[in-house]
């Protein structure tokens, strides 16, 4: 039998998938502790169900992309841990990197099937979790201090008027900033500085969206098609990803 | 629900969120050893131990910054959900503000505790879903997913996600979200090697945003005291 065979045989299936049910089952008893909470502190239960129909639209496409990582990684890992490494825990844009660091670290020269033996790979796997369960294991220890601190602070501010939404926004704000700057540096300098060589795609992506959410936002507040709210994102980010395959023909 | 029984409600979040953090803990370090033992091989700590201090070290601090950061916008359900299930800043942040948006919750209220949990819950489980459809349709699949002329959308997938997320937030907010685009989009050209630090650079361009902003909080604060006391001087005359 080879690896990949071993990788992707049925205890390992049974192994990564009982993790993951395990995580989906905590995910469910938090979403009806959730509801339930919110109805009895007299939220709208319209309003609930939106939340609900929006974030399970907003990430479909982000999953199909996640999909991906674990097709990605599973030429030289098999399927069922990647699937569970990206299911579970995982980031699509760590994943990759650390699983090559970590081959790289028991003496493979690439991340790659033809390189990897059973204690390769539990090696790996080992690393992999170590590396990645600290946000877990932080949010264990100071997840609930943490945020009394921040509610005492929260309180004291607004009986001053509050800054703490303005604060998250602009952290948000600040975070896609990076992004689009990272963009547009790749654009003009990826290939060399100011060459003006990299790649444009992920900026036209950004500009279609961009401009599809106006559309939707447009609709949405003037047009009063308030329905269309729950699908904003997943139809803007639809049109931008479309965009990207258009343009990759011409370019 | 009064304010008792939420709070009785936010400690059981605490609970619960720890009891399933810790038992996801066990579960993900103890699975390669258990795959060991199905395999026949068990993991070599000293390459694990070597390639922890060598690799794990960088993903340790992000995990801080992560933890610092993330926490105070998904409250206690939402961040005990979304470090057990990752994919923070790709999915769930983006979509825990979009949710916290859409409904006008302010942060620290009940409110937002509520639908942060119930918008991270909903968008894990959308993912472990269609990572498990995916899987099990990975034969029939693969030639869609991996097709070339597809390729583009997929590796966009994020770019797409941040420019709608960023007209719905520069829109109303262009003062403060002027300085750290452009000055983010200068250190990206001038130092190109940085685009594989971009997770890192969002705390820079994070700090930037927030200090702009409670400049503009405030000059405002500060307009809104001097109208007040106006008034109350106007009031006395009379």
């Amino acid at each position: 039998m080879n690896i990949l065979s071993l990788l992707n045989s049925i205890p390992l299936y049974g192994i990564c998938g009982g993790i993951i049910a395990f995580v989906a089952v905590v995910c469910v008893i938090f979403l009806i502790r959730a509801y339930r909470a919110g109805v009895a502190i007299g939220m709208d239960q319209t309003r609930l169900k939106q939340v609900i129909l929006s974030s399970a639209t907003f990430s479909v496409l982000p999953s199909v992309g996640i999909l991906l990582g674990v097709i990605a990684l599973s030429g030289s890992l098999g399927t069922p841990w990647p699937w569970l490494r990206l299911s579970v825990i995982g980031a699509l844009h760590y994943e990759t990197q650390v699983a090559q660091a970590a081959a790289e670290q028991v003496g493979m020269t690439s991340l790659s099937a033809r390189e990897m033996t059973p204690q390769n790979f539990v090696t790996i796997a080992l690393l992999m979790s170590i590396c990645i369960i600290w946000g877990m294991a932080l949010s264990v220890i100071f997840n609930k201090s943490y945020l009394k601190k921040l509610q005492k602070n929260t309180r004291k501010e607004s009986s001053q008027g509050g800054f703490g939404d303005q604060a998250m926004s602009a952290m948000f704000i600040g975070l896609v900033s990076a992004y689009i700057g990272s963009y547009i540096g790749g654009f003009v300098s990826g290939n060399g500085l100011f060459t003006f060589s990299g790649s444009i795609l992920p900026l036209i992506v950004v500009a279609v969206s961009g401009l599809a959410m106006a559309l939707c936002l447009y609709l949405s507040e003037k047009k009063k098609k308030v329905w269309i709210d729950s699908f904003s994102i997943a139809g803007s980010m639809l049109l931008g990803m479309a965009a990207a395959v258009i343009a990759n023909l011409y370019l | 629900m009064n304010n008792e029984s939420f709070e009785k409600y936010n400690a059981g979040t605490h609970i619960l969120g720890r009891i399933f953090s810790v038992i996801t803990l066990v579960l993900l370090v103890g699975a390669p050893f258990l795959i060991g033992l199905f395999l026949g091989a068990m993991p070599d700590l000293s390459a694990v131990g070597k390639g922890f201090l060598s690799v794990g070290i960088i993903w340790f601090v992000s995990s801080i910054v992560e933890f610092l950061v993330y926490t105070p916008m998904l409250g206690a359900g939402g961040g005990y959900l979304a470090f057990i299930t990752g994919n923070l800043i790709n999915m769930k942040i983006p979509c825990a503000i979009n949710a916290r948006d859409q409904v006008g919750a302010k942060s620290g209220t009940p409110e937002n505790e509520i639908i942060s949990t119930l918008s991270i819950a909903t968008s894990s489980l959308v993912t472990i879903l269609v990572l498990a459809l995916g899987v099990l349709l990975l034969v029939p699949l693969q030639p869609v997913l991996q097709s070339e002329v597809l390729q583009p959308a997929f590796e966009n997938v994020v770019p797409a996600l941040f420019g709608a997320m960023a007209y719905k937030y520069f829109r109303g907010n262009l003062k403060i979200a002027a300085a750290p685009l452009v000055l983010m989009s200068l250190l990206f050209i001038l130092v190109p090697s940085l685009t594989g630090s971009t997770s890192f650079m969002i705390i820079p361009s994070g700090g930037l945003a927030i200090g702009i902003a409670f400049l503009f909080y405030r000059q405002k604060a500060k307009a809104l005291a001097q109208e007040t006391d106006l008034h109350t001087k106007a009031g006395d005359k009379s």
